[in-house]
């Protein structure tokens, strides 16, 4: 039925499982992307709808039967052939059936009746959020054909953990989760990956809160590594840049580790990277930020996906934070922090932009009572 | 959502085991029972979005297995008709998509050629329904890898029944390596002799292995062939009563026939080598047929230890009845508790438990 790529099933470049069911052993993914597309026929992967007349057609000729049988085909397995309910009586799905005869069901009508003992019973938040996100992609064709995703073009699934920087997250992995194409390079990916860490401006800002934005560290302290299969690849586009991963590899050398490579970041691609899927890998940032990334996924892009290529890396999911909001009017997420301050109920005290300004400052924006001002960055930031 | 996996599996397993007994690989046939169980209702149930998704992909990558070896070739034509209900009842919007492991391709790519070649063209029509609505992502693996390392891995079960099991002992034992184990035996037999006291006649005190073994194994192996292709036989027979009179009898005639040919095919190569290895011998071999089957049937158990809590509570604490008391202190874990925390200690949280 399809041109078989037959030199395919010997190659290491087919990804198999090292453990099952946990994480692939390592593949060429550019490799992995050029054995699909020889055992696929185009259509397969192509972003055309089809016509069924044409294919049917096709398919009467291409293993040679009658088109009367093909029609015959067509009434046995149409997709009629699978509803249960008369055709102008549809179920109510949000409910499960009095009496399932399947097991599933059973148990769904236990977690239905369960739930309906509850006084109330919201969808969490999270979860809302998270279709929100989810389906803004989905379908999405970009104004100009240009920027389209090209067919056949691989789409990695890349999960984002954020570090444990708080006791409450050890027993819950805060992620994000974005969609990147092969074509990117690994700095696309590290632009995307969104941490409070890169915001945090350090110092104090009594004298000259103004001037505080522009001692954001992302831009103070540019370096940062992604650490996969063995290979550092370092981010050295600024001229500030330093090779962060050089502390280790040094370290590695006197303990007798064998030696470990380096590359550049902005010169990787991710089809030309050979990775395990599933499999636990580090970026670490601003020294010492240090967040494990899982590829989940790799796989042909699809009809249904998101099509826009400037829409790329794609945010699929982002876990919420709680905000900390502003101890006057707590209304607005928090932009300050003061210690030592007699205006304050509390030491320390956040404010949000507004109810800092208006209780520290005059009008002429000059520094009123004795304080100590930091810039604060909650974790909602992202949200 | 895990949870949901054991269930569905199940669910899965059921309805492919009435496909089974219907010993046919007709669509209409597995369309019956689909209706009959109201498959689709698996969906049912209110769910957030996501969760509906998540639900979704659950069911179809529970699905997706059975459309593999080591499956036979009736359960895999049900995996797909089943992955085909499921993908188009399924009520999430778009539609999930079956994800295809490209190492899994080639394997499929074969199991549509066989249907073809045996003429059943609905499997290759449903297939190619699948293909034109895009219902599959061509991806690296069947599902999403998070690195999930489970302290108690769970092992893949496959469902004995749907087994293709003729390849599992044609695998094991070629005639290839048959001749081999014979040609051992003789080697061995040979040195025990060269080495015994009495020449020619190997010692009684290492006559330890079945001397026959070479052509015990063989006679199983056709023995089972044999009782292998009576059940075949059996079962198109049958097939061909129930199968409808127009096409569907010809197709299966013609299967029939090609597994006719396939068995004659192999048991000429066993018989060959029992003449070949009887004349090596000049030995006279008797033919028990009915020997192995007890061996046949002998499956190897193992039974585990109790965990040493377990073995611990079953010796100490079963006897006595300071069990409470001792239960209670070991749970106690601050160093002071007040009266009212004591009692109120076993409280339970009325949580939903799968
Ligand atoms: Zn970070
Ligand atoms: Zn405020």
């Amino acid at each position: 039925m399809a041109a078989s790529g037959a030199s395919a099933s010997a190659s290491d470049d087919v990804p198999t499982y090292e453990y099952i069911d946990i994480n692939t052993k390592p593949f060429h993914v550019g490799t992995f992307e050029k054995f699909w597309k020889e055992s696929l026929n185009p259509k397969y992967y192509s972003f055309q709808d089809v016509d069924q007349e044409t294919e049917d057609e096709e398919f009467a000729a291409e293993i040679g039967i009658l088109p009367e049988t093909v029609n015959e085909l067509k009434v046995t397995c149409s997709k009629d052939t699978l509803r249960c309910h008369p055709e102008n009586q549809p179920p109510d799905t949000d409910v499960v059936p009095a009496d399932p005869g399947l097991i599933t069901l059973r148990m769904k009508k236990r977690r239905q009746d369960y739930k309906e003992t509850l006084i109330r019973d919201s969808t969490s938040r999270q979860d809302f959020y998270a279709t929100e996100l989810e389906g803004l992609g989905i379908g999405k064709r970009p104004a100009d054909l240009q920027d389209m995703v090209p067919e056949g073009e691989i789409i990695l699934n890349v999960n984002v953990l954020f570090p444990i920087l708080h006791e409450r997250f050890k027993y819950f992995r805060a992620r994000q989760t974005l969609h990147v194409l092969g074509s990117h390079r690994l700095t696309d990916l590290r632009d995307a990956i969104c941490c409070l860490s890169d915001l945090q401006v350090s110092g104090e800002f009594s004298q000259t809160p103004d001037i505080a934005p522009e001692f954001i560290s992302k831009d103070l302290f540019k370096s940062a590594f992604f650490f996969l299969e063995g290979i550092f690849y370092n981010d050295m586009r600024y001229p500030e840049c330093k090779d962060l991963s050089q502390t280790i590899r040094e370290w590695g050398e006197s303990h007798n580790f064998p030696t470990f490579q380096t590359a550049k970041m902005e010169d990787t691609r991710f089809r030309d990277l050979r990775i395990k899927v599933g499999y636990p890998y580090l970026y670490c940032h601003q020294g010492d930020c240090e967040h494990v990334v899982i590829i989940t996924d790799i796989r042909l892009a699809h009809r249904d996906d998101c099509l826009d290529q400037k829409l790329y890396p794609l945010l699929t999911y982002k876990h919420r934070m709680v905000c900390r909001k502003c101890g006057v009017c707590n209304l607005y997420i928090s932009r300050w922090i003061t210690t030592n301050d007699s205006f304050a109920p509390t030491d320390p005290c956040l404010f949000c932009e507004i109810c800092f300004r208006m209780l520290h400052y005059d009008t002429k924006g000059n520094k009123l009572g004795q304080f100590l001002a930091f810039p604060y960055v909650d974790a909602g930031a992202f949200n | 959502m895990d949870y949901f996996i054991e269930p569905v599996k199940s669910d899965c397993e059921d309805i492919l085991s009435r496909f089974q007994r219907t010993e046919s690989v007709r669509y209409e046939e597995f369309a019956t029972i689909w209706r009959k169980m109201d498959f689709p209702s698996i969906f049912y149930g209110k769910m957030p979005a996501n969760e509906t998704r998540a639900f979704c992909r659950l069911v179809l990558t529970t699905a997706y297995p059975f459309l593999l070896p080591p499956y036979n070739f009736q359960i895999r034509v049900g995996g797909l008709y089943l992955l085909y209900g499921l993908y188009n009842t399924q009520l999430a919007v778009p539609k999930e998509k079956i994800s295809i492991a490209l190492k899994d391709w080639e394997n499929i790519m074969k199991f549509l050629q066989d249907a073809l070649s045996s003429q059943h063209y609905d499997v290759c029509y449903i297939f190619r329904q699948l293909i034109s609505d895009k219902a599959f992502y061509f991806a690296a693996m069947p599902k999403q890898l998070i690195f999930q390392v489970k302290r108690k891995p769970k092992r893949q079960v496959v469902c004995e029944e749907f087994r293709d099991r003729p390849a599992r002992v044609k695998e094991l034992i070629t005639s290839d390596t048959l001749e081999e184990i014979m040609n051992v035996q003789e080697h061995y037999e040979k040195l025990k002799a060269a080495i015994s006291a009495t020449p020619g006649q190997p010692d009684p005190a290492i006559s330890l292995i079945n001397k026959d073994l070479g052509t015990s194994l063989q006679n199983t192996v056709t023995g089972y062939q044999k009782w292998l292709d009576g059940m075949a036989g059996k079962k198109n027979e049958s097939g061909d009563a129930v199968a409808d009179p127009g096409e569907g009898t010809s197709q299966q005639g013609e299967s029939s026939r090609r597994a006719e040919l396939l068995a004659s095919i192999k048991s000429k190569s066993y018989g060959q080598l029992v003449e070949a290895s009887k004349s090596r011998r000049h030995r006279q071999v008797e033919m028990d047929p009915l020997a192995s089957e007890a061996e046949r049937s002998h499956e190897p158990t193992r039974k585990r230890m109790p965990s040493l809590k377990a073995r611990t509570k079953k010796n100490l604490l079963s006897k006595g009845n300071l069990k409470q008391e001792i239960l209670e202190a070991t749970k106690q874990w601050r160093l002071s508790v007040t009266e009212e925390d004591k009692s109120e200690r076993p409280r339970q949280k009325a949580r939903f438990k799968y």
